[in-house]
């Protein structure tokens, strides 16, 4: 070995150390878990016994379609409504610096305090949100928001759309900035109207941005706990339980590690599968060698 | 001419109502955080400053520990901060400038911890820490938010000492400075915006997180501020202006950081999270 990189070794060895004890080891003993039944110091190995058991029960089931039902509304609600407000933004002629930072609140705030905000603005009695409604007409008695399992289910996927929006927001800004003008001024030479500029100049620019931002979305919407953790717990009737929420439940308020290590092995699945997804387009790999 | 302000106009419209819906929840944090108790509970609620009091911070300081949780929330951000940044710079540095091969196995492996899922690692985690004697500590919490920034940390660091030329290193140690010297002499200083921009995202991420906090304190005088407001929901007969005070005092520093820095953070997440 030359002398050169076995200093680049050195340099990196306490991050691999602190990544393999902290990252690698915990993700083995997670594996370990979910082969086995916890029941305090009491560890058996039981096989596959708990992945045939959260298989074979409905409330996993239930709460993989509450989590895909979560993830893709969310998600599709963060992409629309992140680019209209990003196009928006970008045609504003002052203060757009001020108002992006405005824009980008709900993101910088810890999301369980977030949702902590929410839970009193969408409290039934005293909450600010049935007031309004009211006044506006909209509503004629108070609703429970979260008491009420699709209801309940809205008023997630309504918190996690108000944090999420910013971020995408904040991508399609960047990404907004890169299409060349003059494709905007061929374009209007040619006649087109505002949409057609935005389906066949805006759009096609975009794609790239668009497929990764969603993808980066996903990851990071279906492994959330924290707003529905705080908001509901996963509640009423199991509504809510997104899968993070019933692997939380299922180790630290029923108190079994195995079956939820097993939960999370299944999760970590599905985001791998997303990961690859996001790994394939984004090359990492290819631009560190060109670079 | 007209046409355009017109259009200014209307996207202004737009743009007002949009923002209101935005950042209405934070005028409302405020708002019942600076009401006396008695105007919480009333129907239909009152909107303007008329009545505003500090009573509720006052309150809130008398009857929770929140200076504790304050300082726990600091400690434990500024610990993970110090642990992220050095690694991160130390890792940043061995790969720019002396490694070659095994180079892309080491981002995929980044980014492939960046992706986990927090809550599959909270478990063995939690069991870990407990086997260690380590639940109720801020090394617990320092060692989990660390290992979340450093990927990306690692990553934006990358490309930050990448911009510094090599020559720069050469030139040094031709002046018979040893590759330490040089790495905290020269690189780190020369990085030094990366290096904010870094310790910025890694205090914010630790100061916001939750869950980890959540499984891994049990002891009240170890709650961070997340833990603690969160846990303020479940009690009998929730203040509602004590707990927006709560969620001001968590909220506000994050906030003035962004404003601050905001051109300096956003860029360098934008280009992260397009990149990887």
């Amino acid at each position: 070995m030359t002398k050169r990189r076995r200093y680049g070794y050195a340099f990196l060895a306490p991050v691999l150390v602190f990544l393999a004890a902290v990252i690698v080891f915990p993700l083995l003993y997670a594996f370990w878990t979910s082969l086995h039944r916890v029941r305090g110091l009491n560890v058996t190995f039981v096989g596959l016994a708990n992945y045939a058991r959260i298989f074979g029960d409905d409330a996993f089931w239930h709460s993989l379609s509450v989590s895909l039902r979560f993830t893709s509304l969310s998600v599709a609600l963060h992409i629309v409504l992140g680019l209209a407000l990003a196009m928006l933004l970008d045609q504003l002629r002052a203060l757009r610096t001020p108002v992006r930072i405005l824009f980008l609140t709900p993101w910088m705030v810890a999301p369980a305090v977030g949702a902590t905000i929410w839970l009193w603005l969408l409290e039934p009695q005293f909450g600010v949100v049935n007031h309004l409604l009211r006044v506006l007409h909209v509503i004629d008695a108070p609703l429970a928001w979260l008491g009420e399992p699709s209801l309940a289910f809205a008023s997630v996927v309504m918190v996690d759309v108000w944090r999420g929006v910013p971020f995408v927001m904040l991508l399609m800004l960047a990404g907004l900035q890169t299409i060349p003008q003059d494709q905007y001024e061929a374009a209007a030479i040619d006649g087109a109207s505002a949409w057609q500029r935005f389906r066949f100049v805006t759009l096609p620019n975009l794609r790239y941005l668009l497929v990764v931002a969603s993808t980066l979305d996903v990851i990071n919407t279906i492994r959330h706990y924290d707003i529905i953790g705080v908001m509901t717990g996963g509640g009423p009737a199991g509504a809510t339980e997104v899968l993070p929420v019933l692997l939380y439940n299922t180790a630290f308020r029923a108190n079994r590690f195995g079956d939820a290590a097993a939960i999370g092995v299944a999760l970590l699945a599905i985001v791998l599968a997303f990961s690859l997804v996001y790994l394939k387009i984004t090359r990492p790999d290819r631009e560190l060698a060109s670079a | 001419m007209k046409r355009r302000t017109r259009r200014q106009i209307v996207l202004w419209g737009v743009a007002a109502m949009a923002l209101v819906i935005t950042v209405f929840p934070f005028y409302w944090m405020l708002n019942t955080s600076l009401k006396p108790a008695t105007d919480v509970f009333v129907s239909p609620p009152t909107f303007g400053p008329s009545r505003w009091t500090l009573d509720a911070y006052a309150s809130l300081f008398a009857h929770k520990p929140m200076a504790r949780y304050f300082v726990n929330s600091l400690v434990v951000s500024l610990g993970s901060t110090a642990l992220s940044v050095l690694l991160a710079a130390l890792a940043a540095y061995g790969f720019t400038r002396f490694f070659v091969r095994g180079a892309t196995a080491f981002i995929v492996f980044l980014l492939f911890t960046k992706m986990l899922p927090e809550t599959l690692l909270i478990i063995p985690y939690f069991r870990l820490m407990s086997d260690l004697g380590l639940l109720n500590t801020y090394w617990a919490l320092i060692l989990a938010y660390s290992s979340f920034a450093l990927p990306f940390s690692v990553w934006m660091l990358i490309g930050f000492f990448r911009s510094i030329p090599r020559e720069i290193d050469e030139a040094a140690i031709m002046d018979g400075a040893g590759v330490l010297q040089v790495f905290f002499r020269v690189i780190l200083p020369l990085a030094r915006p990366g290096l904010v921009a870094v310790a910025l995202f890694t205090f914010l991420i630790a100061w916001n997180a939750y869950v980890w906090a959540l499984v891994l304190t049990t002891d009240a005088s170890m709650y961070v501020l997340s833990v603690g407001i969160a846990n303020m929901v479940g009690e009998y007969r929730v203040q509602w202006n004590e707990l927006m005070a709560a969620a001001m005092i968590a909220a506000a520093p994050v906030m003035v950081l962004y404003a601050l820095l905001e051109r300096h953070l956003v860029s360098a997440i934008t280009a992260g999270a397009i990149k990887g």
